[in-house]
């Protein structure tokens, strides 16, 4: 049964490790938009 | 936030309640496998399989996507296609992370070793690689990076057939693939269910992911225009 629930909580691990990975690159997507944003408003 | 802008307000609609409907299979889903038959062999540690072959056709499917993809990129210059080349080559990567660490699992239970270098494993193994270094090639690459990894994209489809058919042509210590239309009647529901979940699962990063390298595209075209501006203007 260990080897069973290792197997399964590993997915799980991986997938929420890998949902972390995506929210980092949105986070840094939205700071290069904040920059565009300034950048704008500044030619402006 | 940048997934929810209101042109895509439907289609996040859909896909919150594809992340919920995952979610909730997810969680439905062990019980379903804790609940199915014995098998008389391997006792419990058999039910690693309802989550292994899936990681494992979800290896495969992300594969054929990205030489898809890749072959969209090489021959028309589909910038659409090299992202979703991109993406599914992730997806590869995770769900071939899942395969190398439940087989193994399931094999030291089963067999009593960790590893086999026999056809099964080594090709699996060699396909997890090529998926790596697509990742590598196209980070690490230079300005031929993209075309590098496209065909190493194509090598790794060329690949799938040969993980796919080596049980029935080698003799090998892995199961065959005639394993699945054997299954004892208890045991169907729970794994082809699994099967469902997971391929669910896939297409919800699939489309997130797809997202993410969308917005980066549109940003890096807003960045040029603006540069433009700002060199004319000064």
């Amino acid at each position: 049964m260990t080897y069973v629930a290792l197997a399964y909580g590993f997915i799980w691990v991986a997938v929420l490790g890998y949902l972390g990975l995506i929210g980092r690159q949105v986070a840094r997507l939205e700071a290069e938009i904040q920059d565009l944003r300034q950048r704008i408003t500044h030619e402006r | 936030m940048l997934l929810a802008m209101p042109t895509a307000r439907a289609s996040d609609a859909r896909l919150l309640l594809g992340a919920a409907v995952t979610l909730l299979g997810f969680l439905v889903v062990p019980v379903l496998v804790a609940g199915a038959p014995l098998e008389r062999t391997m006792g419990v540690v058999q039910k690693i399989f309802y989550f292994h072959v899936p990681c494992a056709w979800l290896l495969m499917l992300s594969t054929f996507v990205c030489a898809a993809g890749s072959l969209a990129y090489l021959f028309r210059g589909s910038e659409g296609g090299d992202r979703l080349a991109v993406c599914s080559a992730e997806l590869g990567v995770l769900f071939g992370l899942c395969v190398m660490v439940t087989g193994p699992l399931w094999a030291r239970a089963a067999w009593g070793v960790f590893w086999s270098w026999d056809v099964r494993l080594t090709a699996s193994l060699l396909l997890w690689l090529t998926l790596i270094a697509y990742g590598l090639a196209r980070r690490y690459g230079g300005s031929g990076g993209r075309r590098l990894a496209a065909a190493l994209a194509l090598f790794a489809a060329a690949d799938v057939p040969l993980v796919y058919i080596s049980v029935n042509v080698w003799r090998t210590l892995h199961p065959t693939t005639r394993v699945v239309s054997s299954l004892a009647p208890g045991m169907r529901l729970p794994f082809f269910l699994s099967l469902a979940l997971f391929s669910a699962l896939w297409c919800v990063l699939l489309v997130v992911r797809l997202r993410v390298e969308s917005a980066r595209a549109r940003i890096l075209e807003l960045s040029i225009a603006v540069e433009d501006v700002e060199a004319m203007s000064s």
